[in-house]
């Protein structure tokens, strides 16, 4: 788990932890570094850091304020970076090989299926989840009201409502993980948590439900309400991915049934919302850009691909201009590229990709609530995630867009 | 059941038509008429069920939400940007409760709330059973009763799909009639309506029920819309 004990640390804390032994990692690039130099160390930080029995986590807060460990942030969105990381280790395996890469990628899938287990339901997958067994002062925090005490697994507490968002991150992330680096072991234990998961939603026409089998605050796909554009394109991306994984005959069923008789094929060709342009959401391109890069290059249907192309080119009107301020940003582009085969990055794009940074580590102080009702303020350091710049470099390695050498 | 349905649609239009005589409201009221309406869905969530035939007492309910402006009018340490004078104000329920008093005013019952949204016709939205995006006030920087088409419910109530949610005086309880066990049925939970910009587009059905701490609203935005007996 603790891969780096052995480089050369700043310094280093050492906190004892259920048995485990976690060491900080404080060794940081320099803005000058090459490219792979600084991937390699923000991996470093982020294995070190934010490895939470094989989720990444996507914001840490250093103790004091993170408790014994230095696990403790807003966890909701912790499967997004889970899914960048497993996705960069999967193509990462994919150029190198090595055992090492396939054996993190590995513990990074089973926390996910660790997600599964500690909701108890077969197919109900947590945002995230915590070794503990008494509420973290940052749970209502950071978050609302929707962590659990995991009755499956004894000590850990999860967050529930999960949302449309994170269910692309799955698909995604899993499903690279079962194109470019599973054995046959790992790919039967893929196919089955997305037969699980995606059979769940379908199960429930077509809605993310929560333990309390409600529909979660953003797991809408149902033909039968009311949805976003992007949620149509989301379901459709999920059912193709499960039946190319698992075979299974009724996610291509589901797919026609909602392309043939709920017409989601046109409805997802919207998913960009381009006018009025304050609406534009560069933060929803990041599901669409997932979610098209997992289904055109699995549809062979000219018709669909060609309304999948139309949706992605409603999102390349936008994404042409954008500038590169933000890691996906840079991967938006990647996946036009690798789509299209369009030759579009010019000197200053490319330097653009060999300027991509992590994060900075910063100090600020946390409000931190008492069990009298008052707060304590604390001040701690904490990290957010440069899980997007990893997977974007293995990516853009993968698909012969950045050159080893930058 | 569909035909007593019918049934009750054109008797209620049949007493519309001959006069019956409506009190006037307040300013920035409605009047909501006494009888019967369908309540809860067929399609939602398991709490919606089971679809039934509620009633209520006539009642005077808000046009709009509270706005950020009346609210700082009965509390004046309430702090929002003053370009946001017009949009509807984030508040806990005890709040939102101490704000209906002191204007004379109460939260409406999920009863009350959900007839002023749909009326009697068992529809889906406000403005009926088909969805439309540019009915809905999505973004925030929009105000109350900005949305393009300006649709109003049955009784003339804006808003009461998306903005914001907005509170009821209700715990969150099953109907009568619901077996699905629900941990979070109890007093511990109060109920919101409407759904928010926050959220996915069917929450803005009329059925849709929340349930959320009344004092750690946290991340939902929840609103005020009030009502009024009549004497």
């Amino acid at each position: 788990m603790f891969k780096y004990s052995l480089l050369p640390l700043v310094s280093v804390f050492i906190f004892i932890n259920h048995g485990l032994l976690a060491q900080k990692v404080n060794e940081f690039p320099k803005k000058t570094d090459p490219l792979y130099k600084k991937v390699e160390m923000f991996d470093r930080l982020m294995l070190g850091n934010h490895w939470n029995e094989g989720a990444i986590m996507q914001h840490v807060i250093f103790p004091p304020a993170g408790l014994e460990r230095p696990i403790v942030g807003s966890q909701a969105d912790c499967l997004d970076p889970t899914s960048e990381m497993l996705a960069a280790y999967s193509h990462k395996y994919a150029i190198t090989g090595d055992p090492k890469d396939r054996k993190i990628a590995n513990d990074i899938f089973e926390a996910i299926l660790k997600l599964e287990k500690v909701t108890g339901v077969e197919g109900l997958v947590a945002r995230s989840f915590n070794r503990t067994n008494e509420p973290l002062w940052h749970e209502e925090v950071f978050w609302y009201h929707e962590w659990h005490q995991s009755s499956s697994m004894p000590g850990y507490r999860w967050l529930g409502d999960l949302s449309a968002d994170k269910f692309t991150s799955i698909f995604y992330g899993v499903g690279t993980f079962w194109e470019l680096c599973a054995d046959d072991e790992y790919k039967k234990k893929a196919a089955g948590l997305l037969d699980r998961f995606i059979g769940r939603v379908v199960d429930n026409n077509f809605k993310l439900t929560d333990l309390d089998g409600k529909m979660t605050l953003w797991g809408n796909f149902c033909p039968n309400l009311p949805h976003q554009e992007l949620n149509s394109l989301e379901m459709l991306a999920a059912l193709k991915v499960t039946h190319h994984i698992t075979g299974k005959e009724r996610y291509n069923a589901a797919y026609h049934m909602l392309i043939d008789r709920y017409h989601y094929d046109d409805h997802q060709i919207n998913s960009k919302i381009l006018f009025p342009k304050e609406w534009r959401n560069v933060g929803d391109d990041y599901h669409a850009a997932r979610s098209l890069y997992m289904i055109m290059r699995l549809e062979t249907d000219p018709n669909l691909l060609n309304k999948y192309r139309m949706n992605l080119n409603r999102h390349w009107y936008d994404w042409k201009d954008l500038e590169f301020t933000w890691e996906s940003n840079i991967w938006f582009l990647m996946v036009y590229k690798v789509l299209t085969g369009e030759d579009i990055f010019t000197e200053e794009k490319k330097q653009g990709i060999k300027d991509m940074w992590g994060f900075e580590r910063n100090t600020r102080e946390f409000k931190i609530p008492q069990k009298d009702g008052s707060f304590k303020l604390v001040r701690s350091e904490e990290e957010r995630t440069a899980a997007a710049m990893i997977r974007n470099y293995w990516f853009g390695r993968y698909y012969g867009i950045i050159d080893e050498k930058w | 059941m569909k035909s007593g349905l019918t049934l009750l649609t054109f008797f209620v239009h049949i007493l519309y038509l001959t006069g019956q005589e409506t009190p006037t409201p307040p300013e920035g009221m409605v009047y909501v008429p006494a009888g019967e309406f369908i309540m809860g869905s067929t399609y939602g969530d398991p709490d919606e069920r089971p679809r039934q035939i509620a009633s209520t007492k006539a009642y005077f309910i808000d046009k709009y939400e509270v706005s950020n402006s009346e609210f700082a009018k009965f509390d004046p340490t309430f702090k929002f940007p003053p370009e946001k004078k017009n949009n509807a104000a984030v508040v806990t329920w005890s709040k939102a409760d101490a704000y209906a008093k002191w204007a004379g005013k109460r939260l409406p019952t999920e009863k009350e709330w959900e007839k002023a949204a749909r009326g009697i016709d068992g529809r889906v939205f406000p403005w009926g059973d088909t969805y439309d995006n540019t009915y809905v006030v999505w973004d925030q920087k929009e105000t109350r009763g900005t949305s393009i088409a300006k649709p109003a419910s049955p009784y003339g109530c804006y808003d009461m799909a998306g903005s914001v949610w907005e509170w009821t005086s209700d715990w969150y309880k099953p109907y009568p009639g619901n077996e699905v066990p629900m941990e979070q049925y109890g007093e511990t939970y109060k109920v919101m309506r409407g759904g928010s910009n926050f959220n996915n587009h069917s929450f803005i059905r009329t059925s849709q029920r929340y349930y959320v701490l009344p004092e750690k609203i946290h991340v939902y935005p929840v609103g005020i819309r009030c009502v009024k007996d009549i004497d």
